[in-house]
């Protein structure tokens, strides 16, 4: 086979694969439902990983682990992460699911193998293209922002104590709190018509 | 028209998955019926027994008064009231919390509002 036949024919079968992939994408659409590609997680680290300035990532936590600073970035995490993140950081939200890339399990060994540095630069910057905003300049204070990282590290032994505190502290709108009182009420054993089986979209 | 060519092979490099519908959680309230080694089994309002998994995931609550305390599966007990956030799984319903009351707790609670 001569060496134009054979770039023809590499050409033949990239164009029938863009076709293909094009069809797909036509028919198919492009939803945020879907789960990233294992290509499309890997071109988004990297991406992530260049935004960081070398010098941010390398700062230092100023920012004591006490119980004190925890319990406070666990009740701002509730207040301000959780909507997307989970009280538990797995992502898990209604919000979360929803978004394209998804939140990152931020107790995994991915999330949890980046430096302080570079957790403290995601949540003052956020990360472009994705759903994290930036917190940093107006709101807040950096020693918020240093308090979460250690609530961040602190995430895969987060208690169920710790967790139904942050329940509580939890931004609830009318919906959510009204679903709150039912359960509650037929909990202290007031009747309750037509308790059963129900979807929640959380 | 350069620049639409160009993001559309872009869309068509980054895009080979499919959309994947999300299960939304589900709340099955009522009665306790039976407690099994991996399931519970709850008889809702409307008479239905629902079934629901248990896994190494499930958070027990127990509700006392007004006040949620850290729990364990051997605190249930059949005739308790529950409310259970699941996940569906395929036919199945997997729990992440189950929150309880005993029948003593619930004649003792003080009215919240």
């Amino acid at each position: 086979m001569s060496r134009s036949n054979v770039i023809l024919a590499v050409v033949l079968v990239v164009a029938a694969l863009a076709i293909l992939a094009a069809a797909s994408l036509l028919h198919n659409g492009l939803s945020s439902r879907a789960t990233p590609t294992s290509f499309e997680a890997m071109l988004a680290r990297n991406a992530r990983h260049l935004a960081i300035p070398a010098q941010g990532r390398k700062q230092q936590n100023p920012v004591a682990a006490s119980p004190d600073n925890l319990r406070d970035a666990r009740l701002h995490f509730a207040d301000h992460c959780a909507i997307c993140h989970g009280n538990e950081g797995t992502g898990d939200t209604l919000i979360g699911k929803g978004l394209y890339p998804k939140p990152p399990d931020l107790r995994a060994a991915e999330t949890q193998k980046l430096s302080d540095g570079e957790l403290f630069w995601i949540i003052e910057n956020g990360v472009r293209f994705t759903g994290m905003p930036a917190f940093g300049g107006n709101h807040g204070s950096q020693e918020d922002s240093w308090k979460l990282v250690r609530f961040i590290r602190h995430l895969p032994q987060l208690s169920n104590d710790e967790r139904l505190e942050m329940e509580r502290n939890n931004p609830k709108g009318p919906g959510d709190r009204t679903e709150e009182n039912e359960e509650e009420d037929f909990l202290r054993g007031t009747p309750v018509q037509q308790k059963h089986e129900s979807s929640h979209p959380h | 028209m350069r620049a639409k060519f160009f993001t559309l092979i872009a869309l068509i490099a980054l895009t080979a998955s499919v959309a994947m519908p999300h299960g939304d959680k589900k709340h099955v309230i009522g009665t306790l019926e039976k407690i099994n080694a991996d399931s519970i089994v709850v008889k809702t309002s409307d008479g239905k027994s629902v079934e629901v998994k248990l896994v190494a995931s499930t958070i027990y609550v127990s509700h006392v008064g007004n006040e949620d305390k850290s729990a364990q599966l051997s605190n249930l007990t059949v005739g308790d009231r529950v409310v259970i956030h699941a996940t569906p799984n395929g036919e199945t319903l997997e729990a992440n919390e189950i929150k309880f009351s005993s029948k003593s707790a619930q004649g003792a609670a003080r009215p919240k509002r």
